[in-house]
């Protein structure tokens, strides 16, 4: 896949003669290994819906949780390493609470963004300078919140970039998907329109038959604010699918 | 060893060899006052231009209000180097914010702010007390008042400063109605609301000796700042 590798690719903190981080292009190829994940964003709110994947009958599927709540306003899904994951989710966290404690308002969604890619890009091999982590995240997060009553949905990835979208597909089946949301998103949608439409890129991509028990729906509204589906909800949706 | 060789010499056994007492007082009150009153589409606040100490008259031309935004001022009085200090401080703040967040802060953001970074000082805290005027997101006037130690009350109307004691019950009867037996209490207007402002100056600087020269309204309206000043007693 890389021509050019070389000793280039083992230090985090060496470019290449081109000018590349391999290790940073690495983690993004990392993504592309996790379950996938997808994110639309409507004048009504966004929706997230993330797969579940159940590698043993004998997981408890509800342990697998892809989409969280950073804040009343943000909810955020992951894809890649979910250990990773867990870090920056606590990063965001403790960034929306500490925006609340000190302005007495809601953090906005790319600020939250920032603040996580701030930690993201923390890292490297030296032992000072504060660097929490010796190789880049292997994770790609879509925050999807409520800004001054505007739904956003933003993308971030290991390299710390962060950009907004109106409709965004990580993980493994994340070029299909993506390829799927750019023929069918417009503005205009509804929200029901995204559920629907998130699910059938979803089921498109997935080796596993989309289930209530392999997928996580959540939106994200400015009155409802963070709300996840339950499992009925989903099946709701799944049978209502073409 | 000395200690004891001092206590055999009678002298009080508090008075420990070696150490030296300065008398270092790190407060010190500069004078001033400051009216805030809030209503519909228009925040006022205003404070005296008097800077002094005991006796004293160090300028009669120094400005307290500080205007942090196009919609909110910041009045503070007590400690001028405290007052400095805050003020520098959080105008850095403040900046930092528009560069992290790409916005300016709400008047309700800074209220907040102001009363983390007063607290932050809980055990050696600004000697000030300050009021903060502005709009908020409806565009409508709100004042918040704060203790020395950064605790903030938001109110429509508020005194502070040297004379605060003085003018705050002016202010209850002839802004919040107290004590009137009125059928109707009717909003008051911006233009009764600095007429209010500049008569309770007029009389504060009659009985407070640190309020006095001349006070600069500040007039908050979705049209921007304007400013405005009245003389005052000069004795």
């Amino acid at each position: 896949m890389f021509l050019t590798r070389s000793e280039y690719d083992r230090g985090v903190n060496t470019f290449s003669p081109e000018g590349r981080l391999f290790q940073v292009e690495y983690a993004i190829e990392a993504i592309k290994l996790g379950s996938t994940v997808i994110g639309i964003c409507t004048k009504e709110g966004v929706v997230l819906a993330a797969e579940k994947r159940i590698t043993s009958p004998l997981m408890v599927p509800s342990t697998v949780e892809k989409i969280v709540e950073v804040d009343k306003h943000i909810g955020c899904a992951t894809s890649g390493l979910m250990a990773d994951a867990r870090t920056l989710i606590e990063r965001a966290r403790v960034e929306c609470q500490s925006h609340w404690f000190n302005y007495n308002e809601k953090m906005s969604i790319e600020s939250c963004a920032q603040a996580v890619s701030t930690l993201a890009i923390q890292f490297g091999d030296s032992d000072s300078g504060g660097s929490a982590m010796s190789r880049p995240f292997g994770v790609a997060i879509l925050f999807a919140g409520i800004d001054n009553g505007q739904p956003q949905l933003w993308h971030m990835d290991p390299s710390g970039t962060y950009i907004r979208y109106g409709a965004k597909a990580i993980g493994s089946g994340s070029e299909g998907a993506q390829q799927n949301l750019q023929d069918n998103f417009t503005t205009e949608m509804t929200i029901k329109d995204a559920l629907n439409l998130s699910l059938t890129t979803l089921k498109q991509v997935m080796e596993e038959k989309l289930s209530s028990t392999n997928v996580e729906v959540m939106t994200m509204t400015p009155d409802g604010l963070y709300r996840m589906f339950t499992k009925a909800e989903v099946e709701e949706i799944i049978t209502g699918l073409d | 060893m000395f200690q004891q060789m001092n206590i055999q010499q009678n002298f009080p056994e508090y008075n420990i060899p070696g150490k030296q007492h300065h008398d270092f007082s790190p407060y010190e009150s500069n004078g001033g006052s400051i009216v805030a009153i809030a209503g519909k589409g228009y925040a006022i606040i205003a404070a005296d231009t008097r800077l002094s100490s005991g006796y004293s008259i160090h300028t009669r031309k120094q400005k307290k209000t500080f205007k942090l935004t196009d919609t909110t001022v910041l009045g503070s009085t007590g400690c001028w180097c405290d007052t400095l200090s805050l003020t520098s401080l959080l105008a850095y703040r403040m900046q930092s914010y528009v560069h992290t967040h790409q916005k300016t802060m709400s008047t309700n953001a800074i209220a907040q702010l102001i009363s983390v970074m007063m607290y932050n000082k809980r055990f050696f805290p600004y000697y000030v007390s300050n009021v903060l005027a502005g709009l908020d997101e409806e565009g409508n006037g709100v004042v918040y008042s704060y203790d020395p130690i950064g605790h903030c009350e938001k109110t429509t109307y508020r005194a502070g400063g040297t004379a605060g004691a003085l003018l705050q019950p002016v202010l209850d009867n002839q802004i919040g109605y107290k004590n009137q037996n009125l059928a109707e209490k009717p909003e008051i207007t911006k233009e009764k609301a600095i007429s209010i402002a500049t008569d309770t100056f007029i009389s504060a600087s009659e009985r407070d000796i640190y309020t006095g020269d001349s006070v600069v309204i500040c007039i908050i309206t979705k049209d921007g700042i304007e400013e405005k000043t009245v003389q005052l007693r000069k004795d």
